[in-house]
């Protein structure tokens, strides 16, 4: 199946390892040209070079999120630079944590904002785009609950929502909205490795909710996303793909 | 380099920012020459020898200083604690005039003990009566009543409770079996002058346990005594101490190491998030790990600030420690048994004794202490309490240790084993080792052949 991503544009953000780094490469792979972002600016300049080393125009800066003037910024030179954009992939995440109130307004700014922001920014060149498409990175959490009661849970919440509210409003200019919620991923300085290491218990929690005993690879989320973002996931609008090995419970109908 | 090298060898690192000695205002930083130890295997032996262990109470534990509790414990007259080291059972006492004295926790009439293990006070009577027939003595040891004494027609004995040398220091109460042992505060050196900067003497009683664990005490001194086992059994602590850049200062008798904490090791990549044990260091010291923006690596460094900045409006005083005091473990080892944490705001005594009988089984102290801030109630002590090894749970570092120590201390006995490897990460412990050894066989050395 050809997914028809030869010679697009894509701009994803957080995207110099886990998911957003699998998401970049994956793309690059079909011939996309990618921008990118993450908060160093020697993680950038790395995933920059391999990228551009399977042949296509790649470009990335240290940004944070954050700071929406900056980020706006960011992105406009992104566009101007790719020479336009086809694919938006708001990806960054402030992650977990359970520690204050200020958890709520860093997952609002970072997770939510963000995405937010993004959009907003690059919807008018999404809108020329013809095949324009946006995928958010949302979260099993949002979904079940796990764990505590914490920011990054329902904030996810809000992307799933605004997600399918903004895929109605776009609609009809041409531009499709998603969102993929991953479950658990594991990788080599992932948070899974981190509660690994510190929490024990909790990792093994998880794992024994995966039907087949293994959680997920960024490589796995990448080829989901890889096709809701491109041409070939054309019918689909609105949704929100679950892509967790079974590790939820509830039926989708 | 071979292939078995290159999958074994330590990670290279970048050296963590640390205090400069002259930044220190009290606590000495400057690096004690490393020893020159030899590289032999250490003699399991030693682990499980009745005969070594018949030597280390002769010439050892009846030679130096050893810790009998604190002084805060015993403040009124007839106050006392019982303590006990090996087989002999120790009655410190609080005296009317305010010193403190202490004895061998015996009665002269048949040899009963006096009192049991703990704290307690002879209340108004001011006089230690055996429970076995009421021979009474008072406070100082001298007889106060003796039951029906016109029926011992030898009088009364011309000896009372045999007394032991006892002093304080650091607000603690030492003993020496030792008749004639060295002044106190000469066995302790150079430590006082290290220590004595923190403030010990703020600081509560949170935890009084004891746990009897079935190895030799030397096994659990040694545990605590490298940070090498770190990747070993504490997985844990790499996203929260480096465990590699550590310096290693062995002195006389004593010695210690200073372990960065607030930091990753090396041996893990760096996480997406703040690792909780780290997140728990910058809540204590006022810092909210959600409203924290810099890299992982500057966490260290931060609290040290924020703690010298804020330090005083929440009632601690640090103005005599250097700014790595404030976030790192300095570890000290006071021979022959304390295992001493400290910190900033706590500090945790780990004491290893000796049974009296089966060198296979010892008893394992934890006594922890918290800084209480200026102005704060003056809270309850912890109450004592003891169990048997694996009974319950003391925290999953120590829960960590002590699952460990079996197996080793019976892999000492295994006639496959040939000897303690020990490397430089492990330095302490030969240190250790060589102290041990300079009271077991003095100035002439160690006899060829010996344990």
């Amino acid at each position: 199946m050809d997914l028809g991503l030869r010679g697009k544009k894509a701009i994803v953000t957080g995207a110099t390892k886990g998911i957003g780094r699998a998401i970049v490469e994956l793309l690059a792979g079909e011939g996309v040209d990618v921008a990118l972002c993450s908060r160093t600016q020697e993680e950038v300049d790395a995933t920059v070079q391999a990228l551009k080393r399977q042949g296509v125009n790649a470009c990335g800066e240290a940004v944070n999120v954050r700071d929406g003037d900056a980020y706006k910024a960011w992105l406009e030179r992104a566009v101007a630079a790719l020479g336009g954009c086809d694919i938006f992939v708001p990806n960054v995440s402030a992650g977990g944590g359970f520690d204050s109130e200020k958890n709520w307004t860093r997952n609002f700014e970072v997770d939510v904002m963000h995405t937010v922001r993004g959009c907003e920014t690059l919807m008018p060149h999404l809108e020329k785009s013809g095949a324009g498409s946006i995928v958010i990175i949302a979260s099993t959490n949002a979904l079940e609950t796990f764990g505590v009661p914490q920011a990054f849970n329902a904030m996810k919440a809000a992307l799933i929502t605004y997600s399918k509210q903004l895929a109605q409003h776009v609609g009809k200019k041409g531009v499709r909205v998603n969102t993929v919620s991953p479950g658990p991923i594991y990788f080599d300085g992932g948070s899974w490795e981190l509660i690994k290491g510190t929490m024990p218990k909790l990792y093994d929690y998880a794992l024994r909710q995966i039907p087949c005993g293994r959680m997920g690879t960024p490589e796995e989320v990448a080829r989901v996303v890889a096709f809701v973002a491109s041409p070939a996931g054309s019918l689909m609008t609105g949704s929100n793909v679950v892509a967790d090995n079974g590790f939820t419970k509830r039926v989708q109908f | 380099m071979d292939e078995f090298w290159q999958r074994s060898k330590a990670p290279a690192y970048t050296p963590v920012p640390r205090s400069r000695p002259e930044d220190s205002p009290e606590t000495p930083l400057e690096k004690a020459p490393t020893p020159e130890l030899d590289w032999g295997v250490v003699d399991q032996r030693r682990y499980f020898s009745r005969e070594f262990m018949r030597l280390e109470w002769e010439r050892m534990w009846s030679k130096v200083w050893l810790l009998g509790g604190r002084e805060a414990d015993i403040p009124e007259a007839g106050d006392y604690i019982v303590t006990e080291i090996g087989p002999e059972s120790i009655l410190i006492v609080r005296q009317r005039d305010g010193r403190v004295r202490a004895f061998y926790n015996v009665c002269q009439h048949r040899g009963s003990r006096l009192r049991g293990c703990g704290i307690g006070t002879t209340g108004a009577s001011l006089t230690f009566k055996c429970p076995y027939h009421h021979w009474e003595y008072e406070l100082d040891g001298s007889y106060h009543r003796i039951p029906d004494i016109d029926t011992f027609p030898q009088g009364k004995p011309a000896h009372a409770l045999s007394e032991i040398r006892c002093d304080t220091w650091g607000g603690f109460v030492w003993y020496s079996l030792n008749e004639s042992p060295p002044p106190l505060l000469e066995f302790l050196d150079p430590l006082p002058r290290h220590l004595e900067a923190y403030n010990l003497h703020k600081m509560v009683q949170t935890r009084d346990i004891t746990v009897e664990w079935d190895c030799n005490w030397k096994t659990s001194v040694d545990a605590f005594n490298e940070t090498y086992h770190v990747q070993g059994i504490h997985p844990q602590l790499l996203w929260y101490l480096h465990d590699l850049d550590v310096q290693i200062d062995c002195y006389e008798r004593h010695n210690r190491y200073l372990i960065p904490f607030g930091t990753l090791s090396p041996r893990v990549r760096k996480p997406p998030a703040i690792p909780e044990p780290i997140k728990t260091i910058m809540k204590a010291a006022g810092i909210d790990p959600a409203d924290y923006d810099r890299p992982i690596s500057e966490i260290r460094r931060d609290v040290q600030k924020h703690k010298r900045a804020f330090g005083a409006t929440q009632g601690k005083d640090y103005s005599r420690l250097n700014d790595d005091q404030l976030t790192d473990d300095y570890h000290y080892l006071i021979f022959p048994n304390l295992s001493l944490n400290v910190h900033a705001d706590d500090f945790w005594i780990f004491r290893q004794r000796p049974h009296p009988h089966d060198p296979d089984r010892m008893f394992y102290d934890i006594m922890t202490f918290e800084l209480v801030p200026d102005g704060q109630e003056w809270p309850q002590r912890a109450e004592h309490k003891q169990w048997k090894h694996g009974d319950k749970s003391i925290g999953l570092v120590l829960d960590q240790d002590a699952a460990n120590l079996p197996g080793v201390q019976a892999g000492m006995h295994s006639k496959g084993f040939k000897g303690l490897w020990v490397g430089a990460q492990e330095l302490r412990i030969r240190h250790f080792h060589k102290v041990l050894d300079d009271y077991i066989y003095g100035p002439q050395g160690k006899p060829a052949g010996a344990l």
